[in-house]
């Protein structure tokens, strides 16, 4: 296609990056030249999300925003966050601030249009006062704020690791991608070990033995976003075969695995549907 | 079936492509390393025999699979003998996060152990390959949480690497070392947080600044080797037929 060379012109061109950050963003130009309609107008926010390397990056985009979001307006709350916990969020905070930053970056080297941040509304209420409040008391209630933060967290992992599979071709962005998972998975660790220490059963990796976190039937997208499925235990390394757990597994005396041992030991991935169903609760 | 022992005679013949694959270069590197360091004319080196206690993972997805099997035995190993004898002043809650982390890691071994030998019909690993954790300090809390935490970073640094070098025809195996990938980065900012308290994401596992600001920091299969190492002597584990990546 004719846009296509003349993107990849562009990314080629004397004011790009250097050579590897151009290589990574090459790739991602091409992608969205694909995903823009005829005449270069911008993807309407709401559209579906499909599996370029361009929604990809544009959602994690998404879910970085919401997060920082979050954080800044919770950190803004004098007194929400308990003093030996602000270093944490601000650390967290940082994180996503950070993230965004890359993505945006990696959207604008590929020549992208970078979609412009909504104004998040963390009530659930989507900026009309006469909805309801799906997320009671977040920015006011530290236990309320942690609830909404793990979600968010959890939300993050699962997110970053469905969409692994459509940013493969790029190494430098793959790389990064896989690196930045890993990050939402010592954020969510930490903010359950918060909850834990509040008093609720909670583990640090998703159990089926955690204590739910209860939401409103309209709230429910975020509920299966953030850890739907994940007490399944069925995995496979041979298609159409699943990993006999049960056969392979120690099961006398001190050796006994314990039976929630294989759902905890797997994070499992969500798609882009689900996870743009949750964060459109926010904006 | 001679396949199921590890006799010397069964060490110094090849192996099918799931087993491990019998030193070659690594020797001829040790015989190179013996000739340059000779000392003259009058004293010819003599070629050392392949040592039988190299093994070289194979090359390919199911030398990805063995590097993984190896960290999760490790592991596994550690968390056991935490459970077995733990410290007196390790608490209740913590003992049953050693007893998780323990039950995760046992899930991939036999995960990625039956991944290298479905039927189980052989031995993975030479019957007296053993992780040794003698050099750790596994008499106090501090100590375990240590230790823990040395290896759990090390999982968390090496899986984003290891997933970028699954070969495309491997996508099974990208989304089961995914899926434990995450989890290992959550073992690991448990047990920082228990041992230090906030101490998660540190600039030490995390990018504090620069281009990959805010993004983990991340170790090769070759590095993850050299620091499991002394803990698999006196095996030597050679990942020289893995990829490497880009």
């Amino acid at each position: 296609m004719k846009l296509i060379s003349v993107l990849d012109h562009l990314a080629a061109a004397p004011a790009a990056p250097p050579a590897p950050r151009r290589a990574l963003l090459a790739q991602l130009g091409r992608a969205a030249a694909a995903a823009l309609p005829v005449g270069l107008a911008a993807r309407p926010a709401a559209a579906a999300p499909t599996d370029t390397p361009f929604d990809a990056v544009t959602q994690l985009l998404l879910l970085e925003r919401v997060q920082q979001a979050f954080y800044a307006q919770a950190l803004a709350v004098p007194g929400l966050v308990p003093a030996a916990q602000v270093p944490g969020f601000q650390r967290l905070l940082l994180h996503q601030t950070q993230h965004a930053a890359f993505l945006t970056l990696a959207l604008q080297n590929a020549g992208a249009a970078v979609p412009p941040a909504p104004a998040f509304d963390f009530s659930g209420r989507r900026g009309v006062a006469t909805n309801p409040v799906l997320f009671p008391n977040v920015l006011s209630a530290y236990d309320e704020f942690l609830a909404l933060a793990q979600q968010l967290e959890d939300l993050g992992v699962r997110l970053y690791q469905g969409r692994a599979f459509a940013i493969v071709s790029d190494n430098q962005l793959a790389g990064a991608v896989r690196r930045m998972y890993a990050v939402e998975a010592r954020h969510s660790a930490h903010v359950r070990g918060l909850r834990q220490g509040r008093g609720v059963a909670v583990k640090t990796w998703p159990s089926p033995t955690d204590d739910a976190i209860v939401r409103p039937p309209a709230a429910q997208a975020l509920t299966l976003a953030a850890t739907g499925g994940e007490d399944n235990t069925t995995q496979y390394l041979t298609a159409g075969i699943p990993v006999p757990f049960a056969y392979l597994l120690p099961t006398n005396g001190s050796l006994a695995v314990q039976a929630t041992a294989v759902a905890e030991a797997f994070d499992e991935p969500i798609t882009g549907a689900a996870a743009q169903a949750a964060l459109d609760l926010f904006s | 079936m001679s396949e199921h022992t590890f006799s010397p005679a069964w060490r110094a013949r090849s192996l099918g492509r799931r087993g491990f694959l019998r030193v070659s270069a690594a020797s001829a590197a040790t015989v190179a390393l013996v000739a340059a360091t000779g000392c003259g004319s009058t004293n010819t080196p003599q070629p050392i025999a392949p040592s039988p206690y190299q093994l070289v993972l194979p090359a390919g997805d199911p030398g990805l699979v063995y590097f993984a099997y190896l960290l999760a035995l490790a592991q596994a190993t550690l968390y056991q003998r935490v459970i077995d004898s733990p410290p007196g002043d390790l608490t209740t809650a913590e003992r049953a996060v050693f007893a998780d982390l323990r039950d995760h890691e046992v899930v991939y071994r036999e995960l990625f152990k039956s991944t290298i030998d479905p039927t189980r019909s052989k031995d993975v690993l030479p019957a007296d390959f053993a992780f040794n954790p003698a050099s750790l300090a596994l008499s106090s809390r501090a100590g375990v949480l240590a230790a823990a935490q040395q290896f759990e970073d090390l999982a968390a640094a090496g899986y984003p690497v290891l997933l970028l070098l699954v070969t495309t025809a491997g996508a099974l195996l990208q989304t089961v070392l995914l899926k434990a990938g995450s989890v290992h980065a959550r073992h690991a900012a448990t047990v920082r947080n228990l041992l230090a308290p906030g101490s998660f994401a540190d600039a030490d596992v995390v990018e504090p600044t620069g281009t990959l600001a805010g993004q983990a920091r991340t170790k090769t299969p070759v590095e993850v080797m050299a620091a499991l190492a002394p803990y698999f002597a006196p095996y030597v584990i050679s990942v020289a037929n893995l990829a490497v990546p880009a």
